[in-house]
């Protein structure tokens, strides 16, 4: 029996291939999301190690304490110790050498006057370590020196190479501060890198790095060399014993690991987003896989009714099927895993090209990513042709003479209906439990209800295939005659195999849909919540990713002529009642000026006399508070304590938790704005307001000046960039499904041979053949385009529903987006009709109508 | 088996029943004509010759049964002359038109439009009822169907109550009758039947075969026919015998006994 399987596979090849494709892409991409995540760390850790210093362990502020064990929570300010602690660290037991630096944010700004980076890797500025021993930063072999004195910087290489910069010139650099000129007096890299995973560097002397981020007095942290005969760990030991304060103390390689881990972690978007659409396309090539073997199953009626006349029992012909499958998981799984790996290369070429500098370095393909691969491949396969196979064994042996019993029985519609219904209902519990509930793994559940949803449908599908191909079928007869007749009965005569082929393009387009309605909605929701809540004329906004708007541009504007009431917007993460949250700090005397939050009565009144919080309605409800009470928050630099609820706000797009700037000032060492919010001065005009607060832009080249319908563009383009990537990957799943509709065509030819060869015999030209396998075609894809479009649109609404509260207020469809797809799907099924419709038109008439 | 002498015995034959030597008749009276065709199938050791070198014509309005043992070319004659296969060598003429020089598009509507079709088998569309069927040449063309002349094939054939069926709501007879309308229903110059009856009882074969005469009676309709059922055969003006992919004998008028003569007469 294995070597009919084998010879099995080797009689359908071609077909076989088709359906190993989607295999192949699904494993490509559970591969290359493992090979290029495992290769990235290792590549940093090599890098590390390369820029190995003497440095064997660091002396750094404690890590902000939410005051929940289980919550740890990393702030993102940069945290400080005082300057006295290098003194003790010096002085105790094995330490050989101690130093003492500051990190901060320092943003270059090139020639033409352009902020270098800030939309993706970080931009920071360091202070120039005098012990070449303690840095794993050196200046380039004649490339200058390191910075003496204030006004020098020594930046990295690769920004000056990108930027044309070199030793001499002058640059200006962005911090919390004003902008400030600097000489560049030194270039600089890591070991044999120029970068450091794309990061730009700017390089000050201490005292001058201190005074630029504000530290003066102060560390970010202390390096330290241990005398030879003490290990690091022994060395942290005593430090830690000498010193007390919010300090702790790591050895280097701990720290090491902490920063390939955070990088790491940086990246895991992008593992999970490769997962995911390893996901949906193993899901559609699951419902291809099926329906191959099923029609291949069909097709070997009789072969297979001789196999069991002959004596194999049903056991043996389904062990023939699934080793069939088994043969294809394996061979496709393999060649996944070798194009997973090709991706994975590509990847990292893409992350290059877009500024995240990735260390060079071999691929790392460890064991484990062989083994996800092949075990994803081979269960999917194996698991897609289980039902086909079982079908392979409930063929009679009289098959094999009789054309009459090889015919299987239709199982009734009844079964169907309920069993579709069940699986559909079920899914849909699964999603509103997930997105309605307060449950814990809700994403789970939305994610398994999504699944669940999918597959109750296509086992609806052939039901509503035959009236619905009706439909769309019903032009076909009247634009081509009978070739379009044939077409749309071709369609409706196997609606099990129709449904089918049509359920894995509906995946595709659902979720290109969902993506479609998602983005649509979140772009009205943002376009209505600025024009409610942003009644001023301009809004400034810092580009960079990590950082706000230096304070002292808004002192800059407020003193403009021009411009009349100014007001800010602050954000930062502390924790509230021991969760870490995002907070808004604003000025409530002024901010009511500016800005047109939906807030109680007196809120910002009564925020400003009892220096308290105002708080999200939604929150409000779900934690049981009133205003009045008090609730906990815990700040990075201040243990902070009580603050009293003064009023509530209504919308949670503004922030959950509003507290004062003088509140925030203690709270934070970030001042930077996250907004600035600016009317002009009553009697001046727009554009003279406008000219005037761009002139103070200017110097601030990492400050964006908008209006409104400037901000909601910018959102809104923002969003259809997202759009565009998770449409292109998802596009993906539509074109396996296309592969689909191919191989089911292909297959459904061989079975209609004499049908086309009759059509052909009795007259029918080769362009009207492919004129009816081509509209088919056209049908099936119009047919999941459908479906997918009437389930995009329901997982879209829910979603968007189950958003609501997060300010997600408008569920909007691009209805022209749809129709596009729908358009697009069309087209495809034209696409996938070209093979099968060259091959039915090239029939061997004669050898067609031959008798067996 | 020697080609020799049965040839000499149909010379013989012809001569002594006072026929008109095949040759003489002028082509404008022909509905289709071989002419020194040979098929020859694989090559070197495989090479099989299908057709030798037979000529043959097909007069109109005349009902020819094809005769001969298996491997005689029967078949290979059938669909060289209908256009679905070519010869190695030699010329078919569909009336006035050489089929040799045909590109596949023109040979398809030639076909549609001057030739009908009966199979053995498989004769008609599943999903297209019996009406459906019968029109598929014309629908193929796009071409509006000559409703009396339809309506009078239809009824010919007995299919007046069945046109909204399915052929898997057809019996086998049924089916081949719908087929021999569809043949019929596009007025071609000549019809081919490759075993029509083959897979039929008695009593749906005579129904069938009388429709052809009666086709071939009434309506002026050339049929040519391949069959090795002498009783099928007998519904046909005249007989040609194949053996060895040429002609070795001919008959006129028939009947079941005197084709069983003739064929044990070849088989000697």
């Amino acid at each position: 029996m294995l070597r009919a399987a084998i010879k099995g596979v080797f009689a359908n090849k071609v077909r076989l291939t088709l359906t190993a494709l989607a295999i192949v892409i699904g494993v490509a991409f559970v591969a290359a999301s493992f090979v290029f995540t495992d290769s990235i760390s290792a590549r940093f850790d090599a890098l590390l190690e390369t820029t190995a210093t003497g440095v064997d362990a660091y002396v750094r502020p404690a890590p902000f304490d939410t005051g929940n064990s289980n919550d740890p929570f990393q702030s993102t300010e940069y945290g400080s110790i005082p300057e006295d602690t290098l003194t003790v660290v010096a002085a105790a037991p094995g330490v050989r050498l101690a130093e003492g630096g500051v990190v901060g944010f320092a943003q270059l700004v090139d020639k033409g006057g352009k902020a270098i980076g800030g939309q993706g890797p970080p931009t920071l500025g360091y202070s120039w370590s005098t012990e070449p021993s303690l840095s794993p930063v050196t200046i380039k072999d004649g490339n200058g020196r390191g910075p003496e004195v204030a006004g020098e910087v020594v930046i990295d290489a690769n920004s000056a190479r990108m930027n044309d910069l070199r030793v001499g010139d002058t640059i200006t650099v962005l911090t919390i501060g004003a902008p400030e000129q600097f000489t560049i007096v030194g270039i600089a890299s890591f070991g044999d890198s120029d970068s450091l995973a794309g990061a730009t560097l700017a390089m000050f002397e201490l005292g001058e790095a201190q005074r630029l981020f504000d530290l003066e007095g102060r560390y970010s942290a202390i390096s330290v060399a241990a005398e030879s005969g003490i290990t690091p760990e022994e060395l942290a030991a005593n430090i830690t014993s000498t010193i007390d304060g919010d300090i702790e103390v790591v050895t280097a390689e701990q720290s090491n690991a902490e920063q390939t881990e955070a990088i790491s972690e940086g990246l895991g978007f992008l593992n999970i987003a490769l997962l995911a659409f390893a996901a949906v396309a193993v899901f559609v090539g699951a419902f291809i896989i099926s329906n191959t073997f099923r029609i291949i199953v069909a097709q070997r009626t009789r072969e297979l009714a001789l196999l069991r006349a002959i004596g194999a029992t049903g056991k043996q012909v389904t062990w023939m099927v699934i080793v069939e499958a088994l043969i294809i998981g394996l061979v496709a799984s393999a060649v996944g895993i070798g194009v997973g790996v090709l991706l994975a290369l590509g990847l990292a070429a893409a992350m290059n090209a877009f500024g995240f500098n990735m260390p060079d370095g071999p691929l790392t393909v460890l064991p484990r990513t062989v083994i996800v691969g092949m075990a994803v491949g081979l269960i999917v396969t194996i698991v897609s042709a289980l039902l086909p196979a079982r079908k392979a064994a409930r063929v009679p042996p009289i098959a094999a003479m009789n054309e009459e019993a090889a015919r299987p029985k239709r199982r009734s519609l009844h079964t169907r209906a309920i069993a579709g219904s069940i699986t559909l209902g079920a899914g849909v519990a699964a999603l509103f439990l997930g997105l309605f509930a307060s449950i814990g793994g809700g994403l789970w559940f939305v994610g398994i209800g999504a699944l669940v949803f999918f597959v109750g449908v296509s086992i609806i599908a052939p039901l509503a295939a035959d009236p619905i191909a009706a439909v769309l079928g019903w032009p076909l007869p009247r634009m081509f005659g009978v070739a379009g007749q044939l077409a749309q009965d071709n369609t409706r005569r196997k609606p099990r195999r129709t449904a089918s082929t049509a359920s894995a393009l509906m995946i595709g387009v659902a979720l290109v849909v969902f993506v479609a309605v998602f983005g649509a909605s979140i772009k009205t929701s943002i376009s209505e919540s600025v024009t409610d809540t942003f009644p001023g004329d301009f809004s400034a906004q810092s580009t960079n990713f990590a950082v706000g708007v230096s304070p002292t541009f808004a002192d800059e504007v407020r003193a403009l002529p021009e411009i009349g009431d100014v007001s800010t917007v602050k954000i930062g993460t502390a924790a509230v009642e021991g969760e870490g949250t995002s907070v808004v700090a604003v000025d409530p005397e002024t901010i009511d000026t500016v800005t047109n939050f939906d807030v109680s009565p007196d809120a910002y009144e009564r925020l400003a006399e009892t220096d308290g919080v105002l708080v999200a309605e939604s929150l409000m409800q779900d934690n049981g508070w009133s205003v009045g009470d008090s609730v906990a928050i815990v700040f990075p630099q201040d243990s902070g304590g009580e603050f009293e609820i003064a009023g509530t706000i209504a919308s949670a797009n503004f922030g959950n938790y509003v507290i004062t700037d003088t509140a925030y000032a203690v709270g934070f060492s970030d001042p930077t704005d996250g907004w600035v919010f600016a009317n002009r001065a009553d009697g001046v005009a727009l554009a003279d307001a406008r000219a005037a607060i761009d002139g103070v832009a200017a110097d601030y080249p990492n400050v964006k000046v908008q209006n409104k319908s400037e901000i909601i563009a910018d959102a809104e383009s923002q969003i259809d960039q997202m759009l565009v990537l998770f449409t292109g990957l998802l596009f993906l799943a539509i074109i396996i499904a296309v592969l689909g509709i191919t191989n089911t065509l292909a297959l459904s030819i061989i079975e209609r041979t004499r049908e086309i060869g009759l059509l052909r015999a009795v007259g029918m030209v080769r362009s009207q053949v492919r004129r009816m396998i081509r509209w088919e075609a056209v049908v099936i894809a119009l047919f999941g385009a459908v479906m997918g479009v009437g389930v995009g649109l329901f997982l879209g609404w829910a979603v968007v529903r189950a958003l609501a509260d997060e300010g997600l207020g408008s569920f909007s469809i691009p209805a022209g987006q749809v129709s596009v797809l729908v358009l697009l799907a069309a087209f495809a099924g034209l696409i996938a009709a070209i093979y099968p419709s060259w091959k039915a038109s090239r029939l061997n008439v004669l050898e067609a109508i031959a008798y067996e | 088996m020697s080609t020799n002498l049965p040839y000499l015995h149909l010379v013989h034959r012809i001569a002594h029943e006072g026929n008109i030597m095949l040759e003489t008749i002028p082509a404008t009276q022909l509905a289709a004509r071989i002419r020194s065709g040979t098929k020859v199938y694989g090559e070197g050791d495989a090479e099989i010759r299908a057709l030798d070198g037979i000529s043959a014509d097909f007069r109109r309005g005349e009902f020819t049964a094809i005769m001969g043992p298996s491997g005689s070319g029967k078949s290979t004659l059938l669909h060289t002359l209908a256009g679905l296969d070519e010869l190695t060598d030699g010329s078919v003429y569909i009336g006035e038109t050489e089929l040799g020089t045909l590109k596949d598009k023109d040979l398809t509507i030639l076909r549609r439009e001057q030739v009908g079709f009966i199979f053995q088998a498989f004769n008609l569309i599943p999903t297209l009822n019996a009406e459906e069927n019968i029109l598929l040449p014309l629908s193929i063309a796009g071409d509006k169907p000559d409703r009396e002349w339809y309506e009078r094939v239809v009824e010919a054939v007995g299919l007046s109550d069945r046109l909204d069926h399915r052929p898997s709501e057809l019996s086998g007879g049924q089916q081949q009758r719908v087929a021999a309308a569809r043949a019929l229903v596009s007025k071609p110059e000549i019809v081919f039947a490759d075993e029509p009856s083959g897979n039929l009882d008695s009593v749906a074969s005579g129904e069938l075969l009388d429709f052809m005469r009666t086709a071939v009676r009434e309506f002026d309709q050339t049929i040519v026919m391949v069959t090795h059922d002498p009783i099928a055969a007998s519904y046909a003006n005249r007989i040609v015998f194949l053996a060895d992919g040429d002609v070795v004998a001919e008959m006129v008028d028939p009947t079941p006994e005197s084709i069983l003569d003739e064929m044990k007469h070849m088989g000697s």
